[in-house]
């Protein structure tokens, strides 16, 4: 619903899909690298987001810049005019979890961020 | 700066369990003086971020799927195509604005049926009158309460 016409988002994606239609959307290249550390950004989260709550503060590692994509706190809206760069993001679990046992200290997990969500560690 | 961040965190997800459900709770719309920034935030967080809180083991099994389920899928998608809403915005009306009781206690496509009914009042696509006019007339039609 986007400027007042309801079918904005429809009209940019039919043909090539959400979120190809966004391919060069964003302000410049991908912030971090491949294999860079960068910690999560503890912004407010009222309203939406899709940052998990669990992962601010934390160290991980960027396994894969993905796409680009209008951030979800906008795009729940509709506003579909401003992209940023989204990354595949790798934590060590006992890094989330204090509690996590010792004899599993390899075990991984992966979750998605956009570029906002990020700053260097 | 990460150390107290990671602290908060983790006090927000132990937080999060005595807030919820709040029908549990002795306090009603309570002083400001009352509520702490933790509180404040376990309030306000996105139900559906639900990774990290306190809960029992959860028994796996095999979801039946149900003919009114299918048909609430298949008029949210074609909602979308019409351009009445995108994933993102279905997903904070599903998943987010209909508030933690709902959306733990409900079941997946009631979710989702819920939200599409709302977003055509929201997007203006009809009033919340002819709506329940509608919702009154089906009931009528099928003999259903």
């Amino acid at each position: 619903m986007a400027h007042g016409d309801r079918n904005h988002h429809a009209k940019i994606a039919t043909g090539k899909g959400d979120p190809q239609c966004f391919k060069g959307t964003s302000d410049g290249p991908p912030k971090f690298k491949v294999g860079q550390r960068v910690r999560i950004r503890n912004l407010p989260d009222i309203f939406y987001t899709r940052c998990q709550v669990y992962t601010r503060g934390a160290v991980g590692e960027v396994a894969v810049i993905t796409h680009e994509s209008p951030a979800p706190e906008d795009e729940a809206w509709g506003h579909v005019d401003k992209s940023e760069w989204f990354y595949i993001v790798r934590f060590k679990q006992k890094d989330l979890w204090p509690e996590y046992p010792a004899a599993f200290a390899n075990d991984t997990l992966q979750t998605e961020f956009s570029e906002r969500w990020l700053e260097p560690a | 700066m990460s150390t107290d961040t990671r602290e908060e965190v983790l006090r927000h997800l132990k937080a999060v369990v005595e807030v919820q459900p709040p029908v549990q709770q002795t306090g009603k719309a309570q002083y400001s003086w009352n509520i702490t920034h933790e509180q404040f935030r376990a309030y306000t967080r996105s139900p559906h971020d639900v990774g990290g809180e306190v809960d029992v083991p959860v028994e796996w099994t095999e979801e039946h799927g149900e003919a009114w389920g299918y048909r609430a899928y298949v008029t949210t998608e074609v909602m979308a195509w019409r351009g009445v809403w995108c994933a993102e915005e279905r997903r904070r009306m599903q998943n987010v604005d209909l508030g933690t009781s709902q959306y733990l206690g409900l079941p997946y496509y009631g979710r989702w049926l819920l939200a599409a009914a709302r977003v055509l009042v929201e997007g203006r696509h009809c009033t919340l009158t002819e709506l329940i006019n509608k919702i009154d007339e089906v009931k009528k039609r099928h003999g259903t309460r």
